[in-house]
């Protein structure tokens, strides 16, 4: 009896899976004169095919690009300013601005 | 022993008295429960609306033709969420009728660059909508929190609020930050 109740508890214990949020990340380094973002969801999620733009000021779009397969994007710096848009759809878009690249001194 | 139930069969004094004992820890049942009463029915008012929008009253908000409401969920500094940032959770309730005509709302700290740069959705019943905002590290206190409207033809509104008057709690993080960092 007491077994069966351990087991059943267990089971239950088991399949009762923590809620996990799905943020969206993206966060840039700047080296060398280029730029590497790394993109995905903070609950393991690759971001590959998720649309990245690099976006100047005056809102033209600089470098558009995908995430590969190790949700890593490659760029050379543009000139001027810009912001880095991670684009998984309506509301699900991380901005990131020149600012806010690490190793980018502002 | 008492009753004439068995309870074990200690030998020393104290195993005795623990075996009569423990029967008193079932309380705890009862006593753990009650104890987390405050804090359960704080967060369900929150969650269904009964302590109106947020933890405090909402402010008012005008974006193109549309009063809407907005208050912060809690009115905790924001949470630091790992490679996701730092976050914050809002409501927004819309006006009343509006929900036919809104297809989107968005919020962002900072005026928004474009639609697509128009920052967290909100989602949820019309009356109480929540979403959950990045606040990157170069924002200042006096960025302000813009709300974007997006309607079924396309219409884009755009009004703002300041942070200090829709999350004290927000203002008062960024401006110590923003004293760490001179």
């Amino acid at each position: 009896m007491i077994r069966n109740l351990l087991t059943a508890t267990a089971l239950l214990a088991a399949t009762a899976l923590p809620a996990f949020a799905h943020y969206p990340f993206c966060t840039c380094t700047a080296k060398d004169g280029a730029i590497t973002c790394e993109g995905g969801f903070s609950d393991g999620t690759s971001a590959e095919g998720v649309k990245l733009d690099v976006i100047s000021y005056d809102e033209d779009v600089l470098v558009p690009a995908k995430f590969d397969a190790t949700s890593k994007i490659s760029f050379p710096k543009p000139d001027g300013e810009f912001y880095i848009l991670f684009d998984a759809g309506p509301g699900h878009i991380v901005e990131v601005d020149y600012q806010d690249v690490e190793g980018l001194a502002p | 022993m008492s009753a004439g139930v068995a309870r074990g069969n200690a030998q020393t004094r104290i195993g005795r008295w623990w075996q009569d004992w423990r029967f008193h820890l079932s309380a705890v049942a009862v006593i753990v429960p009650i104890l987390c009463f405050p804090p359960f029915y704080t967060l369900a008012m929150q969650a269904s609306g009964k302590a109106g929008l947020g933890a405090r009253e909402a402010s008012e908000l005008q974006v193109g033709p549309f009063p809407l409401k907005i208050a912060e969920f809690n009115t905790d500094a924001p949470i630091g969420q790992g490679v996701a940032g730092d976050r914050k959770v809002f409501s927004l309730a819309l006006c009343k009728g509006c929900e036919d005509r809104i297809r989107a709302v968005y919020l962002r700290v900072g005026k928004p660059r474009s639609i697509r740069a128009a920052g967290a959705l909100f989602n949820g019943p019309p009356s109480r909508m929540t979403t959950d905002v990045q606040l990157p590290g170069s924002i200042s206190v006096n960025d302000g929190l813009w709300v974007t409207v997006e309607e079924w033809d396309g219409t884009v509104h755009k009004g703002d609020i300041a942070i200090e008057t829709a999350s004290p709690a927000t203002a008062q993080w960024l401006r110590r930050k923003e004293g760490s960092q001179k």
